[in-house]
């Protein structure tokens, strides 16, 4: 294999698995803006938080991380049913300014409490096993990220089969596509949104779970996954688990090939063009939202 | 508003004796913002200055024996509001000089300030060149300049055998970050290092994997990363999964930290960063005495052992007590003579401006990461421990 064609190929694998890594932060924040009509800008922050849950229970009580993913998405999800529930479904059918403006402030809520109670310091979870990597020839496999590109797999698919084949799936897509019908058919309509919000916050547990484990963590960290996970919903279509998988994936492989090819500078330049291109020929998304969530 | 507060603890408070004068100095510094940390440490070198000085006789104009007390805004990290409490101190405190704030940009800030009033400033926590380009005549920097944080390690690096020959430098996209590259970059070319990559990326990028990917293929002897310390715990954590074997990994922000290898574990081992300086320099001067003198004094006061940065800023108050004192005047002109001409050796190294206020005269030290401890291995004379070098390949570690 000539030298290009490992890096090209390495890159691909690169790529993949920081594309893993956005498809599992997007996922949630598709879902609550598929269904609540809600962009959750403190999405990026639940992510921080589940990132957190998984480095204490590691450093003060030696829980796995990979163990205490169930626990993390529950904490979450625990969270997520109330903060839905008393605070943001109060301006849930308000203007999108409003929603938008309400989450925005949590997220700095979220973010300060965070600085204040554990510090501004730069943290990591790093297990016995955090630096095993497989050759395959020339080519480099680290593990944790592989393991955890799987789960994050394994989490768009649970999911997926949650909101396909279960009724609570089907409450929740009955409420986005005409709520006054679902409303009529005895769907608790306040219930089934804290509880999308709150699948939607297990998933941004998760996915700070399995952030944790590769990269460093800090209270302000979410913000720039909030922006990533904006860009996958957009690229690859709204609402639907397919399109944030493809669109993370995607938005991976682009930023990857980018900063190998012309620089790593480039990474945004490149995801933010093919984007603003995307929005030009497809605005609904590659998967775009007249299929969401058929059954 | 800012938050008041007058320095000085324990012996400063104490005041005058036998009716000897004030010396007033005023000090923006970060309290509050993302520079508090180093703010406070830079508070620390400076408080112990002014007890280590009051304690000692005070600073001496001609037969007059002055006691010091710094006068303390909280500048909130923010170049502006450090540079209006610079010029409240200096118009409405009438302080006599000024010491110099944490950080480049605001030091940049304030130096224009200290410069409009021909308000004398010694700083000790800005090492950009650009607040030295302005032509300013009154603004002194005592730390070696950005464009040796890296230089210093190539140095370093050069020093060992089997002699590296070729070098990739990664940088984040600040301006510091990239004086600091480009100063990299400059030594190499003009000491027969090849660069085989010189990239810059993002600032907190949270995935390098590409760059590094790109360096592996290449197969350089050093590494050279300038950039933060979550990049470059980031660096580490994909050279070590990527399998990107270098003979030298260096960092110009991030090892010295408490954080680095905390985080990293045992992939931190052998990483070597560039350091203002350590404690196990050997030079010895004025008031503090020897580096270790220095050291000790500084651990028995606060409990901890001193960073550079706490070294740097007692620095900075000694280089301005000395330069009073040899101008025998509290006028600030004479003051900004004798700083200009000023040539001594202290605890911290050589102090000695260039004609631009730079302190050019100091090496910086080289520090390797060798069983968890940040030990100095560079320049020779002052080092603690041999370099373990070159580093051993990632698949040969246990």
């Amino acid at each position: 294999m000539s030298a290009a064609a490992q890096i090209a190929l390495q890159n691909a694998i690169n790529g993949l698995l920081i594309g893993g890594t956005y498809a599992t932060v997007a996922v949630g924040f598709s879902l609550v803006w598929g269904i609540l009509n809600v962009i959750n800008i403190a999405h990026g922050a639940l992510v921080m938080l589940g990132a957190y849950v998984t480095y204490w229970l590691f450093t003060l009580y030696h829980i796995d991380p990979l163990l205490s993913l169930p626990l993390t998405g529950a904490l979450l999800f625990a969270l997520g049913y109330p903060l839905q529930r008393i605070v943001i479904n109060q301006v849930v059918r308000a203007s999108f300014f409003i929603t938008f403006l309400l989450t925005f402030g949590l997220e700095l809520l979220i973010t300060n409490l965070a600085l204040a109670a554990w510090t501004a310091d730069i943290r990591s979870v790093t297990t016995s096993y955090s630096g095993w990597s497989v050759a395959l020839g020339p080519i480099a496999l680290p593990v944790v990220r592989i393991v955890s590109l799987l789960i994050a797999l394994l989490t768009a698919a649970a999911l997926q089969l949650v909101m396909t084949r279960t009724r609570l799936g089907g409450a929740i897509r009955a409420t986005a596509s005409d709520q006054e019908a679902a409303r009529l058919m005895g769907i608790p309509i306040a219930h089934v949104y804290a509880l999308t919000f709150a699948i939607a916050a297990a998933t941004a547990g998760i996915a700070g779970s399995l952030i944790s484990l590769s990269f460093p963590i800090f209270p302000a960290m979410g913000a720039g996954y909030t922006l990533i996970a904006f860009v996958t919903c957009v690229l690859g279509g709204l609402g639907s688990v397919p399109g944030a998988l493809l669109g993370g994936l995607l938005l991976g492989l682009l930023q990857t090939y980018a900063a190998s090819w012309l620089g790593p500078n480039f990474d945004n330049i490149i995801a933010f063009s093919v984007l603003i291109l995307v929005l030009l020929v497809r605005p609904a998304g590659l998967l775009g939202r007249a299929q969401r969530f058929r059954g | 508003m800012a938050v008041l507060v007058v320095g000085t603890l324990a012996w400063g408070m104490s005041g005058p004796a036998n009716g000897e004068g004030i010396l007033k100095i005023g000090a923006p510094l970060a309290a509050t913002g993302p520079d508090a940390r180093e703010g406070a440490l830079t508070k620390a070198g400076y408080d112990l200055w002014v007890e280590t000085a009051n304690t000692r006789g005070g600073v001496k104009v001609g037969t007059t024996a002055y006691k010091v007390q710094i006068v303390y805004y909280d500048d909130q990290s923010k170049p502006p509001t450090s540079a209006e409490l610079t010029d409240k101190l200096i118009t409405q405190d009438k302080v006599n000089f000024v010491l110099g704030p944490y950080g480049s940009p605001v030091t940049f800030a304030d130096a224009a300030i200290a410069e409009k009033y021909k308000s004398p400033m010694v700083e000790a926590n800005g090492a950009a060149r650009r607040i030295f380009q302005q032509g300013y005549k009154y603004v002194f920097g005592i730390t070696s300049p950005a464009d040796d944080y890296a230089a210093a390690m190539l140095k370093a690096a050069t020093s060992l055998k089997p002699k590296p020959e070729t070098v990739a430098i990664l940088s984040a996209d600040d301006l510091f970050s990239l004086e600091v590259a480009n100063g990299a970059k400059d030594w190499a070319d003009h000491n027969g290092l090849k660069v085989v990559y010189f990239q810059k990326y993002p600032s907190n990028a949270p995935d390098l994997s590409a760059p590094l990917t790109s360096i592996k293929s290449l197969n350089p002897d050093v590494l050279i990363g300038s950039g933060h310390l979550q990049e470059s715990l980031v660096a580490m954590k994909q050279a070590q999964t990527l399998g990107v074997n270098v003979k030298f990994f260096g960092f110009t922000v991030g090892p010295t930290t408490p954080d680095f290898v905390k985080s990293l574990g045992p992939a931190a081992e052998y990483v070597f960063a560039s350091s203002q300086w350590t404690q196990d320099v050997k030079y010895t001067g004025p008031l503090f005495g020897s580096t270790q003198d220095f050291a000790k004094l500084f651990q028995i006061r606060y409990g901890y052992i001193p960073d550079y940065h706490a070294a740097q800023s007692a620095a900075g108050g000694l280089t301005l007590q000395l330069a009073i004192e040899k101008a025998g005047s509290l006028d600030p002109q004479k003051v900004r003579d004798a700083l200009a001409s000023l040539d001594v050796m202290t605890f911290y190294g050589r102090i000695k401006f260039n004609t631009d206020g730079l302190n050019v005269y100091k090496p910086m030290v080289t520090v390797q990461i060798q069983h968890g401890q940040v030990m100095t291995i560079w320049p020779a004379d002052v080092a603690s421990a041999k370099a373990i070098y070159p580093t051993p390949l990632w698949t040969a570690r246990q």
